[in-house]
């Protein structure tokens, strides 16, 4: 314990050293003249939030520290002074000499007030970040989902790309950033040691922030009215865009899902929310409530994203183990009443039992209990005994997204294991003799396999050869194919036993595949995840302005070109290095459906440029890369107004870099010199580079 | 179950085989695989085999799913039309109702399942044979595939007539599709986002 707090302010000693060497190198650059105290404490009572002033706060707090001259105080200051860092040792065992004293307490006096000053300021911010239910209730008055939100799953989508997993991702969006790195190793690893212990009571108070509560419960609501769009329902028009790309259907609970986390301000933030998330789903699998938004039981679709379909099966499973609660409690009771009648059976010689309870009488006149049997089959009677032949109940097969059928086939592939078929139908031979007492071969091919039973008249010489003094109207056969020696299923037959089908070992597992499912959504890799909520609110974005332009004919032209090119980007194997220019694809939408004069001007010009290039059109081959080729014009446009934001960009960059170090410093500071543990407003400050560099991608 | 040896392909190719139970599907595929016939027991579940060829210059492996007719078995083989390039729609020429289910049932399963819009189907009428016997005329096949939009053929698993052609015919037409040869070529990665290896569910083996 002790030798590891030495070690901590070892390294807190080193890392305080080189801030203060990198941030004396930045005030040389910035050449700032002295000032007077009595400004310097002018300055700071304002209190003011702005970042710029900040920054000149802290320069005025660095030239104190360098210039002020040593003060030798009164014996009862140099007391005070004494008692106050007695108290602070219990807290972060410093140990230090007395010649410090008088450089330390000025900078620990002035630290605790920019400390609270800072805390403030980004408590605010924090709060301001977390959307509100409210703000998104409103953003569904426009027609589709903003393109800031689109851009930010975007962004995410970019920076989550070198991580493995959410786990990591959270961690990496804190702790490392390029301009961080830059500070050097130790710094980080200081900053780690400290943050790393808070880490767990941020997520948790991130968890219970009401903002955060109040949108988990709108976006789980069974209601399903969160962040409804005002579509008309008359509309029969129903886009196939979403299919087309592999998102998801329009007002899904994927879709709600990504236009929330678009609305977060950060990354860190967004990958906590998908935690939150993923605890509610767990909640409601344990509690066996369907999610909104999600069929309740359609088996996966497979031209949705891998997120949908997971959510399909989460449903579906919970649907089919209240289906087997259920018939488990009806065969029980049916079991428990056939034994009661039997004892009744005994006490009344010869009376047939009455009720809803279903029997079979064999040849020899024994009536035994049908289990599992679902209705008759047909017309169909059993052969040996003339007993209708029922349906059973059988289990339902299994629940298969993409990614589990793609894994299946390597599998029988790479094995040649066809099991799974045999595994069916052994459980449905079994599920039909328990539900069919007395029943053949033959009675089961004639209700599973029908085109392998051919019925045929019989002779009145076979007849009675065959059945001595029985009278059977007819007589058929299994085919040739069925009758053929070592069938698999005769063997299957014989080696089935009577059991129903809710009492079989299950072919699928629910609780095993959603845990599975839960298990991948909390270790996903964040593209992936951030990917598939970008497609799907692009792809709902655009089904939305399909339906609004569908009888404008000049905005559908040009719609239409945005269109075809989103499905052949989304479609092709290059979808991340196009994601800026679906982005841009989403922004032309947008501005026709808000401001569909100017997106026609736009039309004209780059119809006018069209006219320009009227020869070269001549020389194009196909109408797709025409089609492309007006569509690279609309960005070759845009491309020329990126010159600005680029240097402004750059401005952004190196201010990023400055806030940085100054951050830095001050959080080693208050490492060393606070009187009480960091507190977790602290942390923010390593989020306003990130939420910079988010900025710094805004176009 | 056929253990083919590993060979070198240029392109791997998935193929499924659909329709009614009976007509033929096992029966064509093992004609196809081994230039043999024989009377096969009915499919359960889900079985496949494993061709390699050399067409138009090119080294091919071909996988192909051959399916159980019955009903009961359609969840099961459903999963198996994901990124299928060919399809095969079998009828027996002798029984009209395998005919008439194609389009009743299994080009609506086709609609369903498969994942690939641009892959190539083919109308397939087997036992020809059984001339004396056939109730659905060739000028029927003929229509339906056009209305359809997919290749036709008639072929006799038994006498091997027309089955080589016919299969050839359907890998040659997804040569040409230049969608289907790149999702084919070995080196080609579809899926968008990175595949995540999660834990694989082994089936019970009861072979």
């Amino acid at each position: 314990m002790e030798a590891h707090a030495s070690s901590f302010v070892s390294k807190a000693r080193t890392a305080f050293h080189s801030a203060a060497a990198k941030a004396e190198r930045v005030l040389m650059d910035f050449k700032i003249d002295l000032d007077s105290d009595k400004q310097f404490h002018d300055e700071f009572g304002r209190q003011r939030g702005d970042e710029s002033a900040r920054s000149e706060k802290f320069l005025d707090e660095l030239k104190h520290i360098k210039w002020r001259p040593p003060h030798i105080g009164t014996k009862q200051d140099w007391q005070d002074r004494i008692n106050n860092m007695r108290k602070g040792r219990k807290e972060v065992e410093v140990t230090d000499k007395v010649g410090d004293v008088s450089m330390a307490s000025a900078p620990f006096y002035d630290e605790n007030m920019y400390i609270l000053n800072v805390k403030n300021d980004l408590d605010a911010k924090a709060s301001e970040a977390i959307p509100s239910v409210e703000g998104l209730t409103a953003a569904t008055k426009y027609p589709i989902p903003p393109s800031s939100v689109l851009k930010q799953l975007a962004i995410a989508i970019e920076s989550g790309r070198q991580t493995n997993s959410m786990k990591d991702f959270v961690a990496s969006s804190r702790g490392s950033s390029p301009a961080r790195e830059k500070a050097g190793l130790s710094l980080s690893s200081v900053k780690a040691l400290v943050l790393r212990e808070k880490e767990d009571k941020l997520t948790s108070e991130f968890s219970s922030d009401e903002k955060v509560v109040y949108l988990i419960n709108s976006l789980f609501d069974q209601e399903g009215e969160f962040l409804k769009r005002n579509s008309d329902p008359e509309e029969t028009f129903i886009s196939s865009l979403p299919r087309d790309i592999h998102g998801a259907p329009l007002e899904s609970l994927v879709v709600k899902l990504a236009e929330v986390i678009g609305n977060f301000k950060t990354l860190r933030e967004m990958s906590l929310f998908w935690s939150r998330v993923v605890d509610e789903l767990r909640k409601h699998w344990s509690e066996e409530k369907h999610l909104p938004g999600i069929p309740p039981d359609d088996i996966p679709d497979l031209k949705s994203c891998l997120l949908y379909q997971q959510f399909q099966v989460i449903n579906c499973c919970i649907s089919r183990k209240k289906r087997h609660i259920i018939a488990t409690e009806s065969l029980d009771t049916m079991v428990m009443e056939a034994n009661s009648n039997a004892l009744e059976s005994a006490n009344y010689t010869g009376k047939i039992p009455t009720g809803p309870l279903l029997y079979a009488r064999l040849r020899t006149g024994e009536l035994v209990l049908r289990l599992g049997a679902d209705c008759p089959s047909g017309d169909l009677t059993l052969l040996e005994t003339g007993e209708p032949a029922y349906s059973p109940v059988t289990q339902e097969g299994p629940l298969l997204t993409e990614d589990l059928i793609k894994e299946t086939e390597e599998f029988v592939l790479r094995t040649g294991s066809v099991g799974a078929g045999c595994s069916q139908l052994l459980s449905d031979m079994q599920a039909f003799k328990a539900a069919n007492p007395g029943c053949i071969l033959e009675d089961f091919v004639r209700w599973y396999s029908p085109p392998d039973w051919s019925e045929s008249e019989g002779s009145t010489e076979d007849r009675d050869s065959s059945y001595g003094g029985e009278s059977m109207s007819t007589r058929g056969q299994l085919s040739l194919r069925m009758q053929k020696e070592g069938n698999l299923w005769r063997e299957l037959w014989e080696t089935s036993k009577p059991v129903p089908a809710v009492k079989q070992a299950p072919l699928y597992d629910e609780d095993l595949a959603v845990e599975d499912i839960l298990d991948a959504f909390e270790d996903i890799q964040p593209s992936e995840l951030f990917g598939q909520l970008f497609v799907s609110l692009l792809s709902f974005g655009f089904a939305i302005a399909e339906t609004m332009l569908y009888g404008d004919l000049d905005l559908s032209k040009l719609f239409n070109d945005c269109k075809e090119y989103i499905v052949t980007t989304c479609q092709s194997d290059r979808f991340n290095e196009k994601i800026d220019e679906l982005v841009q694809m989403y922004e032309t939408v947008e501005k026709m459906l808000l401001n569909p004069d100017e997106a026609l001007k736009m039309k004209h010009m780059e119809e006018s440029t069209m006219t320009t290039d009227e020869s070269k059109r001549r020389f194009s081959t196909g109408e797709p890369k025409h089609r492309f080729k007006r569509l690279s014009h609309i960005f070759g446009g845009k491309d020329k107004l990126l010159t600005r934001p680029v240097c402004k960009n750059e401005v952004n960059d190196e201010e990023t870099q400055i806030r940085h170090s100054f951050s830095s410093f001050f959080d080693s500071k208050s490492s060393l010199f606070s009187k009480k543990p960091p507190k977790p407003g602290n942390l923010y400050p390593a989020e306003q580079p990130l939420s910079l560099e988010s900025d710094r991608t805004v176009i | 179950m056929e253990s083919s040896p590993t060979q070198e392909f240029e392109y791997l190719f998935k193929l499924l085989m659909i329709g009614d139970s009976g007509v033929g599907k096992s029966s064509l595929l093992l004609c196809f695989t081994s230039d043999s016939f024989e009377d096969l027991s009915p499919t359960i579940g889900v079985d496949f085999k494993v061709k390699y060829l050399t067409m138009e210059g090119k080294k091919l492996k071909l996988a192909i799913w051959d399916t159980a007719g019955q009903e009961r078995f359609r969840t099961l083989t459903s999963s198996y039309y994901r990124g299928a390039q060919g399809i095969i729609m079998a009828y027996d020429v002798t029984r009209r109702e395998t005919f008439t289910n194609l389009s009743e049932i299994w080009a609506k399963e086709i609609d369903l399942y498969s994942t690939n819009p641009e892959c190539v189907k083919m109308l397939v009428g087997n036992k020809v044979d059984k001339e004396s016997d056939r109730v659905v005329t060739k000028k029927e096949g003929i229509d339906f595939a056009r209305e359809c939009g997919c290749l036709f053929t008639e072929c006799s698993a038994k006498t091997r007539a027309n089955v080589q052609q016919c299969f050839e015919e359907l890998v040659l037409k997804i040569l040409d599709t230049p969608s289907l040869l790149a999702e084919g070529s070995k080196g080609n990665k579809k899926n968008i986002f990175k595949d995540k290896p999660s834990q694989s569910d082994a089936t019970s083996s009861c072979c």
